[in-house]
């Protein structure tokens, strides 16, 4: 089992900020500055390791439906999304998302025609943009509110009156964000690490740039790493009970000469049991944990699952990497690719990317 | 003008009396003569001016043999000296009114060259002309492009701007268009950007499609209102405007040489639109530094007013134009930009918003991790990018946190050879990290590459630990002082590393030093290249009280002393000589301090250590006691006795060190020229022993010399044993 993604991460620390800002020109690089912060470019004072959490809460079934309008939950729920990290963005602010639409239409245009110059306040027809808030997905209070972007627009060859449709729609979000590093940023900076698009890839890139010269910042992409997908196959299968998972699927890629990719395929009531067992070994000894998943029970599940593909078929999963895990409840890409099939986890799912994202993050 | 006109009527008439009491001179005559010729071309010069000024409307042009002498003599003095401010405002004012119609208008125009600067005023009159006398409009263009040529000279600009609304009006006659925007583009300021020109551009756009002039000036206004308009300009297109064939351009360089001025910036470098790389294939998107940029969404508390009041960095071409605006620079809309311009840097000096360098922190980190840690690969670009970042932090003097961030993950996936003197580089600048850190995130990873790697490295990295420790104390030695003065008033932040702090840091580094380098030495066979940085390095750790004001003085392990005192080459020898001397220098000055403040303490282990070596050094190279009984080096009695070698205590004296020997018998030869047998004894002979140290104190042995003068205070010959080294 490959170890945690362990990266040393820093984190601006915010009463440092604080201090340092009331300190005249001489004492802010002073001595002290100097040795305890390192120096004036550098905000850390305290180095911090961050690993991507070791236990976290089963998935409770969550009933999206109340809070967040159905229409923006089937958006969500229906499609695959590409994901990438996002660094903070600066100077975003929520009222203003009227605006933003204006300009990101605007440059959107700009990009597609260059060398012709474009009116912001002026209504594009070629493209219509909306930035709205996605009222209601969020889970603690530091996470800023989810911010949905989408674009119409008619077709080349479309008839006069045919309706714009949409051709591309992206969502940047922060569900249950570390509070730690939320908290370290300055006023100025809003952390929406995560962010999910679906559309022709210029459209992708556009907007992506328009992010960064907006608020800039920066976009990667988010891999899901081995670890992260086994989190995936354990919290799908740990909710069959509430909504049948119908199969559990995992693709193998194995390193050998020809590469060789293996689709693991589990009855949806095997891979229950199997679960079962090995958590409730675990539970028994935890009492107070209940409702939790630790990471050996999750580790212990793919040995579980490995050793029995061993012994049908005489090949050690070990070897190779999980490249793709999917259930009734979704379905998630190693190269990034997500897909959210039930409302009732979509809370959960991006939990965990979040929680991939900001592990992302350069400091 | 009538005046001035009188005036130099009347110089002339005293000059020429003048000229008559000096007859008798044949040379004074010559001179007289062309100074006659001189003033007579000026008379007539001032009259053809005093004409053009008094030329009623309406006069015939053809068969006029007047307008015609007085023109060819505007003509002769304009492309020879330039014309006087005066004289242009008379000669533009008699073009732009029509006065005698077209022809001679153009011909006017196009001699107007200035021999020293242009009134704005008559720029002013001339461009109200253009909208009351019916001008042609290849005239016009004629006036614009001759305003483009000399806008620099202009002598000053507001009242020009303020009729910059009139002046935009022309902008719908399409063959003037051209030049009227860049007319603009030369004048427009933030507050002359509007919606209602912005939509009339636009329409002319829609109207004549991409023109690189209309496009120039719609960026500009991007530039100052991003909220206004939005534009992206294809890389292909040329940057600024077309630099037009220019009747006046070499004329007025021409004037301006022989005036001897300064040949003022040609227009087409009044402004500069940043040459955008060629496009290619984008591998590496991170690498690429973002454009300097106007930011769209400001704070939104600062209001439209103290908006228009600020300063776009892109705007800023000079330093003295940065220092003139600098309470109201208005920040890029990305900070990366700002690593791309050297001037931006100057400001970022002096940026001290915490929001601001985390901005920065973000993306910097953000393409170091994209592009070093998640996918490593070396191209020209990667190569091209951390030189930069690297010449960028030796111009702050300081590193970024994020590089220092993504140093300490890159370490422990380096090969140690991917952009070697780039990532030791970028090593050097981490600033002090607290000791309890520094051997997970440094030590551990280094120790590893540097027994893995080769030579080479093992020398860089020696290299890069001496620039780490310099910096490390020199932030000290600078800051250290600014507190003493500073911590009275703050004491109620909180301090987490103390001076005490700072010293294990420094001693850990030290010490890891010592370790790398005596195991270093072992494996690579003390090469002399290897021993040589590391010497350099202990050459900075051993002046840590003296020069860094740091009361901490770690000595070098015997795996580095040893190995230095008994190499081959002199120069070795002579730098440990220099830094044993300077170890001497900063423990005396600390001890003499340390008894009158009591403010540190030095230990007693680090002077003891320094005395054992010292003892050692002197015994070896002066007392021949090599192998005397307490000291580190144990060679058994019956070895020394195998080894058949005559008088091994004295092998290493100054005389018979390997690395001296052939000094030896060099001024053996020189000494005794006669001699055939060489005895080297013979120069431990008082006198000669002398001469000899003198003798290789001329070879440029200035450490044994320093160490021989401060170490060794009784000059007696090496045979009486009697020397002494002195001690604390």
């Amino acid at each position: 089992m490959e170890p945690l993604g362990e990266s040393v991460m820093r984190t601006p620390h915010n009463g440092a900020v604080v201090q340092r800002r009331s300190k005249t020109r001489s004492y802010r690089r002073s001595y002290r500055s100097c040795l305890g912060t390192t120096s004036r470019l550098c905000l850390t004072p305290a180095l911090t390791t961050r690993r991507l959490n070791a236990s976290r809460r089963a998935v409770k079934p969550q009933t999206l439906t109340e809070r967040v309008d159905p229409a923006h939950l089937a958006l969500l729920v229906k499609s695959e999304w590409q994901l990438s990290y996002v660094t903070p963005l600066y100077q975003f602010r929520h009222t203003q998302l009227k605006s933003y639409s204006k300009q990101l239409s605007a440059f959107i245009v700009a990009e597609r025609q260059q060398g012709l110059a474009v009116e912001v306040s002026e209504l594009q027809n070629s493209y219509r943009v909306s930035l709205s808030v996605l009222q209601g997905l969020t889970e603690s209070e530091n996470d800023p509110e989810t911010v949905l972007i989408q674009i119409h627009s008619k077709p080349l060859f479309a008839k006069q009156d045919e309706p714009q449709r949409s051709v591309w729609s992206g969502w940047l979000t922060c569900i249950q964000g570390s509070p730690e590093y939320l908290c370290s940023l300055s006023k100025d900076f809003t952390c929406l690490p995560l962010f999910g698009s679906r559309g022709p890839e210029y459209l992708s890139r556009v907007v992506k740039s328009w992010f960064q010269k907006t608020f800039d910042c920066c976009f990667g992409p988010l891999e899901i790493n081995h670890t992260s997908l086994q989190w995936f196959v354990a919290l799908w299968v740990d909710c069959h009970s509430q909504s049948n998972i119908q199969h559990l699927k995992m693709l193998w890629t194995v390193p050998a000469e020809p590469p060789l990719q293996i689709m693991y395929t589990v009855d949806p009531q095997d891979a229950w049991d199997l679960w079962n067992s090995v958590k409730k070994e675990e539970a028994a000894k935890e009492a107070e944990e209940v409702g939790c998943i630790e990471l050996e029970e999750v580790s212990g599940y793919l040995e579980a699952l490995k050793s029995h593909f061993y012994r049908h078929f005489r090949l050690d999963l070990s070897a190779g990497i999980l490249t793709q895990v999917s259930t009734a409840l979704g379905l998630a890409k190693d190269t990034g690719r997500i897909k959210m099939s039930n409302s009732r986890h979509v809370i959960a799912t991006l939990t965990l990317l979040t929680e991939c994202a900001l592990l992302k993050m350069p400091i | 003008m009538a005046d001035t006109l009188n005036l130099s009527d009347s110089d002339r008439s005293s000059s020429s009396d003048q000229s008559v009491t000096n007859r008798s001179n044949n040379r004074s005559l010559r001179i007289a003569e062309k100074e006659r010729r001189k003033n007579e071309a000026e008379d007539s010069f001032v009259l053809a001016v005093k004409y053009f000024s008094e030329v009623e409307e309406g006069t015939p042009v053809f068969g006029n043999d007047q307008l015609d002498r007085n023109l060819e003599v505007v003509e002769k003095v304009a492309f020879s000296k330039g014309l006087s401010p005066e004289a242009i405002s008379v000669l533009l004012e008699f073009a732009m009114s029509l006065c005698m119609g077209n022809s001679p208008c153009v011909r006017v125009l196009k001699c107007l060259i200035p021999a020293s600067v242009v009134p704005q005023q008559a720029v002013v009159r001339a461009v109200v002309w253009l909208n009351v006398s019916k001008i042609p409009i290849s005239t016009q263009v004629l006036f614009i492009k001759w305003v483009l040529t000399v806008f620099d000279l202009i002598d000053a600009k507001d009242q020009l701007r303020a009729i910059y609304g009139f002046i935009f009006s022309f902008i719908t006659e399409e063959n003037l268009c051209p030049y009227i925007c860049h007319l603009l583009y030369l004048l427009t300021r933030k507050e002359n950007v509007h919606l209602y020109r912005v939509r009339k551009l636009l329409e002319l756009q829609s109207k004549l499609g991409r023109q690189p002039f209309l496009m120039h000036l719609l960026s500009l206004y991007k530039v100052f209102c991003p909220e206004l308009v939005t534009l992206s300009i294809p890389s292909r297109i040329r940057s600024g405007f077309k630099s037009y064939n220019l009747p006046w351009k070499s004329a007025l360089m021409g004037v301006q040489k022989r005036n001897g001025l300064q040949v003022s910036s040609s227009i087409s470098s009044a402004f500069t639109v940043k040459e955008k790389s060629i496009s290619r294939k984008r591998k590496h998107c991170h690498l690429d530094l973002p454009a300097l940029s106007s930011a769209l969404n400001k704070e939104p508390q600062s209001d439209l007013t103290s908006r228009r009041k600020m300063v776009p960095l892109v705007q800023l071409s000079s330093f003295s134009q940065m220092l003139k605006n600098m309470h109201r620079i208005e920040l890029p809309a990305q900070m990366g930009s700002l690593l791309g311009s050297s001037l931006a840097l100057q400001y970022l000096d002096c940026v001290q918003e915490e929001s601001t360098l985390l901005r920065l922190n973000f993306w910097l980190g953000c393409a170091l991790h994209e592009e070093f840690l998640f996918c490593s690969q070396t191209s020209e670009e990667a190569l091209q990018f951390l030189n930069n970042l690297l010449s960028v932090q030796h111009f702050l003097q300081e590193g970024f946190s994020s590089s220092e961030a993504f140093l300490y993950k890159f370490l422990n996936v380096w090969d140690g050879s991917l952009l070697r003197p780039q990532i030791l580089g970028l090593l050097s600048n981490i600033p002090v990290i607290p000791s309890t850190q520094i051997g997970r995130l440094l030590f551990e990873p280094l120790t590893q590459l540097f027994f893995t790697s080769s030579l080479f490295f093992k020398c860089g990295l020696m290299e890069c630990l001496n620039n780490m420790l310099l910096k490390w104390l020199t932030w000290h030695s600078v800051y250290a002082l600014e507190d003493d003065l500073d911590i009275s008033l703050n004491s109620h932040t909180s301090i987490n590393i103390t001076l005490s702090g700072f010293k294990d840091s420094v001693m850990e580094l030290v010490h890891f030093v010592g370790r790398l380098a005596s195991l270093g030495l072992q494996l690579e066979g003390c090469n002399t290249l290897l021993l040589s940085f590391i010497l350099d390095f202990y050459e900075t750790a051993s002046d840590t009280f003296l020069k860094f004001d740091l009361p901490l003085v770690v000595m070098p392990p015997p795996g580095v002393f040893y190995p230095a005192l008994l190499a081959t080459d002199p120069v070795s020898v002579d730098r440990l000589a220099y830094i044993m001397h300077r170890y001497k220098l900063n423990l005396t000055s600390a001890k003499s301090q340390e008894k009158r403040t009591e403010a540190f303490h030095i230990s007693r282990q680090t002077f003891l250590e320094f005395n054992h070596y010292l003892v050692f050094m002197v015994n070896c190279l002066w007392n021949c006691r090599m192998f005397h009984a307490n000291t580190d080096l144990h060679v058994r009695e019956e070895l020394l006795h195998k080894s058949n070698v005559p008088q091994p205590w004295a092998r290493f004296d100054f005389i018979h060190h390997p690395a001296f020997m052939s000094y030896a018998v060099d001024f053996h030869q020189k000494c005794w020229p006669g001699r055939k047998a060489v005895d080297l004894d013979s120069i431990k002979q008082s006198k000669p022993w002398s001469w000899y140290l003198e003798y290789l104190f001329n070879q440029g042995f200035d450490g044994l010399k320093d160490f021989v003068h401060s170490s060794i205070t009784k000059q007696v010959t090496p045979g009486d044993e009697r020397g002494d080294s002195q001690r604390r």
